[in-house]
């Protein structure tokens, strides 16, 4: 009942201030006018009566005021007032006002901005459900690569001797193509085992998902399909349950169709490069020796409740010991890593979210800094309206509350425009983001970020409005009455410092950033700097996929791609035209396989030596103008038939033939289900495939005849713009198969530039981030020298008038200006050695204590803060020695 | 003059006000009259304290106010003990008569 009463009344006081004040006011009326007929009535004169009832009462505006706050004024109402007096302040100091609300609206934005995508990635839930009991279970090859994927025989194996899983359900992603319905497509298939909608804890939102015994060889085969597909091949028709699906000419069942945004997409260890459409079966082979070979899947499980991913991993690894044991022909060496999902899927991207978002974090302490020191000086000019005021009875406490207030303010209404920063600073990162790195699409404002914004905003405001609150609580009336705030006073000295203080930390924290950026900028430019042993330029590249079921004979696909390369050949400005299977940098994996040098002992099981392996054409060298070295290239015979002929690159020879020639050894590569050494013919130069950090690992090249694909990727060196030819080129391929689609149309600079893509993306988020750093700091040492000039006006002009050069006067400013930078830049580069540390794994061919970069930005920040200090400094020298006297 | 008038000692102000309004309502005025003839003008309550504090009671809810015609024509605000009020009385009273009590025995002691 009470606090009912009570909020009755406040909320009642604010609505009708003006009623609720009338009543009080007519209460204590009535109450005088009783006390001064008593009065009368005791014998006074009327005046004596009135001027003793009044002193009775006290105060009666205090008395009203008094019981008025007891009804309700209190709290809110001067919160209220306090708001009002703080917007009129901040009105009236426009050009503070609007710098220190843009200073602080890039801040939060940039911080809001930043902060929606670690939200997105790294804090909220994945789309499955219990999502955190959801692992990837790889093997370690015996070469130490991990996250590699398994057989067929393995997977069965860990599903029958593990006990860690509720399920695990083992999958592939693939291309296919789809014909029958309009246009032909290439779509991305993830063949899975039947378990994996339960392990993804994932309800289609029509029809069922997969059955136990779907997998069964009996059963006719089923699809589910994305509600993507559903929607744009077949307009999201209802009857689509029940329907034929042709897909690489096999007819499969729609059984079922996923809810919108569903995606299970292992992007790092996906044949396919994009999140699979289309879920059937992954076909099982009941024969034990078919599901050895080939290590081709990804595997899922969900852990039972109370198994954690350590245990598992645990056993995993138990297990793939024992099986290295038990057929040591497939296994031997081989070990096991049980990964989270979230790990798997942002692991790589986690370093860098945290980093950038601490970078921004700095960034807003900068500004937090420039608008501490903006109102220090304002709160300085106001000392004596704040001593007038505390004279005149206001409590210390209602003084720091109102700056505080005002603060705030500011920090809420920089919020707003931040928010707006950050709505553009989003759009932007979802537009620059690479491709290859996780799906930015979900990023947006939601009540997360509005609520970590609004947290920010309301911390930056108590950070930033402290210190001139504190500095005002210290305020000696006196003083700041006496003099008026025309010279400095002792706290005016104090407050000089605290500033110093904050440009410093400033201009510390700016050159941490900077050097980060310049690190990240310097590996960047290292990284284009690469020898990726082919030419870029003027190359288009597109892949031709043909589907399996089409031709029978391996001989027919080499035909139809010899004669896709032959008319290619001859359209107009093409220069030159090959092929390969699997592009350099294309963002995938290639194949990588063990072999055995003829005519030397077997090595033992798991030290057998491995390469690279690639399918190519003669032309694919000269095109991409790779060198060879060695021997010869693929003649015209042994691109029409298998020759059991390879080319090796020169780290293959290096490694293995050091003291002797290559040219006509022979090699047993694990490519096939029989021995079938071939022959070296030549030595071609390294290429970059997989990275471009890290050296070039071994590789054969086949000829198509002797390792037949069905699909390879064209490569044509064209004179002029290449993307140009790309239409003829899908002319000719139609001309021969009207249902051919061909996909991942790029030029070998987009290639490129896409895997360097997340590099590029930090850096320029880094640098982004540094500048607006530097920026703000310049601002920040701006402003305290130009106050300093304002306040040392009649110091200066009393040296000028005592025969100081105003060449003298320049540089006592500027040396003022330069202490506190190099103060700010050693302590910042101090730092930074500590802090770049945490960059490492971001840094290519530079050392995270690169002395050039840390040189670099020293020097950078110290111009900066020159020329900051140097429109003050040009100030001081004008100052009129005669007006600066008088003006005492 | 000063000499034979009691300061009001603080906390007592509320109970002072229940007890004067126990007879019947009164408005503030009178409530500060009943305090000062029933302390035989020993206890003056200033108007700065009383209404602060009647208000204060009001939210409580141990006293309800409404407005009437004050017997001089004029309307005023008449302030009546309610139930928890008149609780609220006893309880006071009651801890100020152990107070007192406890006080008289530490004084008788020494």
């Amino acid at each position: 009942m009470r606090w009912f009463n009570i909020i009755r009344d406040r909320l009642r006081a604010l609505r009708q201030r003006e009623t609720v004040i009338n009543d009080i006011d007519r209460e204590m009326r009535l109450h005088l006018e009783l006390q001064l007929e008593a009065n009368i009535k005791a014998g006074m004169s009327p005046d004596e009566a009135r001027e003793k009832a009044l002193r009775s009462f006290g105060n009666v505006n205090r008395a009203v005021d008094a019981a008025y706050d007891v009804k309700g004024g209190g709290l809110i109402e001067t919160l209220a007032q306090d708001i009002r007096y703080g917007a009129r302040i901040l009105a009236k100091h426009k050009a503070f006002t609007s710098v220190a609300v843009i200073t602080l609206a890039l801040g939060i934005g940039a911080n809001t901005a930043i902060f929606s995508v670690v939200n997105e990635l790294l804090l909220r839930p994945l789309p499955y459900r219990n999502a955190e009991r959801i692992v990837m279970l790889w093997e370690v090859t015996p070469q130490g690569r991990h996250q590699n994927t398994t057989s067929r025989g393995n997977f069965r194996r860990w599903r029958e001797q593990s006990a860690s899983y509720q399920s695990i359900a083992a999958f592939s992603d693939q291309r296919v193509n789809l014909t029958g319905v309009g246009e032909p497509e290439e779509l991305s298939v993830q063949y899975a085992t039947p378990e994996i909608f339960n392990v993804l804890g994932v309800d289609p939102m029509l029809g069922r998902t997969f059955l136990p015994d779907d997998d069964e060889a009996s059963k006719p085969p089923v699809a589910v399909l994305s509600y993507e597909l559903w929607q744009r091949r077949f307009g999201g028709e209802r009857d689509i349950l029940g329907r034929q699906l042709t897909l690489n000419n096999e007819k499969f069942t729609v059984i079922g169709v996923m809810p919108p945004n569903f995606q299970f997409h292992i992007k790092s260890r996906s044949g396919t490069g994009r999140a699979a459409e289309v879920w059937s079966i992954l076909p099982m082979p009941v024969a034990a020796g078919a599901s050895e070979r080939g290590r081709f899947l990804s595997v899922v499980g969900r852990l039972k409740d109370g198994v954690s991913a350590d245990q598992a991993a645990a056993e995993l690894r138990t297990i793939a010991a024992r099986l290295s044991d038990e057929a040591p022909q497939f296994n031997k060496n081989y070990t096991a890593e049980v990964l989270p999902l979230r790990d798997q899927l942002f692991g790589n991207v986690r370093r860098p979210l945290w980093l950038m978002l601490g970078a921004v974090g700095f960034v807003l302490l900068i500004a937090c800094a420039n608008v501490a020191n903006l109102l220090l000086s304002l709160a300085t000019s106001r000392e004596k309206e704040i001593a007038v005021r505390t004279a005149l009875g206001a409590r210390r406490f209602r003084v720091v509350r109102q700056l505080l207030t005002e603060s705030l303010l500011l920090a809420l209404v920089g919020s707003a425009l931040g928010l707006g920063f950050a709505y553009l600073g989003i759009k932007a990162l979802v537009m620059i983001s690479p491709r290859d790195l996780v799906s930015l699409q979900g990023v947006g404002l939601n009540l997360t970020v509005l609520g970590w914004t609004l947290g920010i905003s309301l911390l930056t405001g108590i950070i930033f409005g402290l210190a001139p609150a504190v500095h005002v609580s210290r305020l000696n009336l006196n003083d700041s009455l006496k003099d008026g705030g025309k010279s400095e006073s002792a706290q005016a000295g104090g407050s000089r410092r605290l500033r110093s203080a904050l440009v410093v930390s400033e201009i510390a924290l700016a050159v941490v950033l900077l050097a980060s950026a310049g690190l990240l900028i310097r590996s960047f430019i290292r990284l284009q700097q690469v020898d990726r042993g082919f030419d870029t330029d003027n190359l288009l590249t597109m892949v031709v996929r043909v589907p399996d079921a089409r031709y029978r004979e391996d001989a027919q696909f080499v035909n139809f791609f010899n004669q896709v390369l032959g008319r290619t050949r001859n359209l107009p400005t093409v220069r030159s035209a090959g092929m390969v299977n699997f592009l350099p940098l294309y963002g995938g994996l290639g194949s990588a396989t063990g072999f055995k040098i003829d005519g030397r002992p077997e090595p033992p099981p798991g030290q057998k030596p491995s390469t690279d392996v690639r399918v190519a054409d003669a032309g694919y060298f000269q095109t991409m103008g790779i060198p060879l070295l060695r021997g010869r290239n693929f003649s015209d015979g042994e691109q029409r038939e298998p020759k059991h002929v390879i080319l090796i690159n020169e780290a293959l020879a290096r490694k293995y033939f050091p003291e002797e020639n290559p040219i006509g050894r022979r090699l047993d590569v694990a490519m096939f289900d029989k021995p079938q050494p071939a022959e070296i013919i030549g030595v071609v130069g390294n290429v970059r495939y997989d990275s471009l950090i890290d050296e070039s690992p071994p590789a054969v090249y086949f000829p198509h005849p002797d390792l037949t694909y069905s699909f390879m990727t064209l490569v044509i060196r064209t004179d002029g713009d290449p993307a140009a030819i790309a239409p003829a080129v899908q002319r000719e391929i139609r001309a021969l198969d009207p249902n051919q689609p061909v996909s991942d149309v790029r030029t070998m600079n987009q290639v490129m530039s896409e895997w360097v893509s997340r590099s590029r993306f930090n850096t320029l988020l880094l640098g982004l981030f540094a500048g607006l750093a530097t920026l703000l700091s310049a601002v920040g040492i701006f402003g305290v020298m130009n106050y300093s000039v304002a306040r040392r006006t009649r110091e200066i002009g009393l040296r000028l008038a005592v025969g100081a050069q105003p060449r003298h006067v320049l540089l006592l400013i500027l040396r003022q200006g330069l202490l506190l930078t190099i103060a700010g830049v050693v302590l910042g580069l101090l730092a930074a050695f500590a802090l770049t540390r945490l960059l490492s794994g971001l840094l290519f061919g530079v050392d995270a204590l690169d002395v050039p970069t840390f040189t670099a930005i020293s020097l950078l920040l110290v111009i900066v803060s020159l020329l900051a200090c140097y429109l003050p400094a040009r100030r001081a020298m004008r100052i009129d020695p005669l007006r600066a006297l008088r003006y005492e | 003059m000063a000499k034979n008038k009691a300061d009001l000692l603080q906390g007592t102000l509320d109970m002072l006000i229940l007890r004067a309004l126990s007879p019947g309502e009164l408005h503030g005025y009178g409530i500060i009259q009943r305090i000062r003839q029933l302390s035989d003008e020993m206890l003056n309550v200033e108007q700065g304290s009383l209404y602060p504090a009647l208000y204060r009671i009001e939210q409580k809810g141990w006293v309800s106010a409404r407005w009437d015609v004050h017997d001089t024509g004029r309307e005023a605000k008449f302030y009546k003990l309610t139930r928890s009020g008149r609780k609220q009385l006893e309880t006071e009273e009651a801890g100020w008569d152990r107070l007192v009590l406890a006080i008289a025995k530490v004084r008788q002691a020494t």
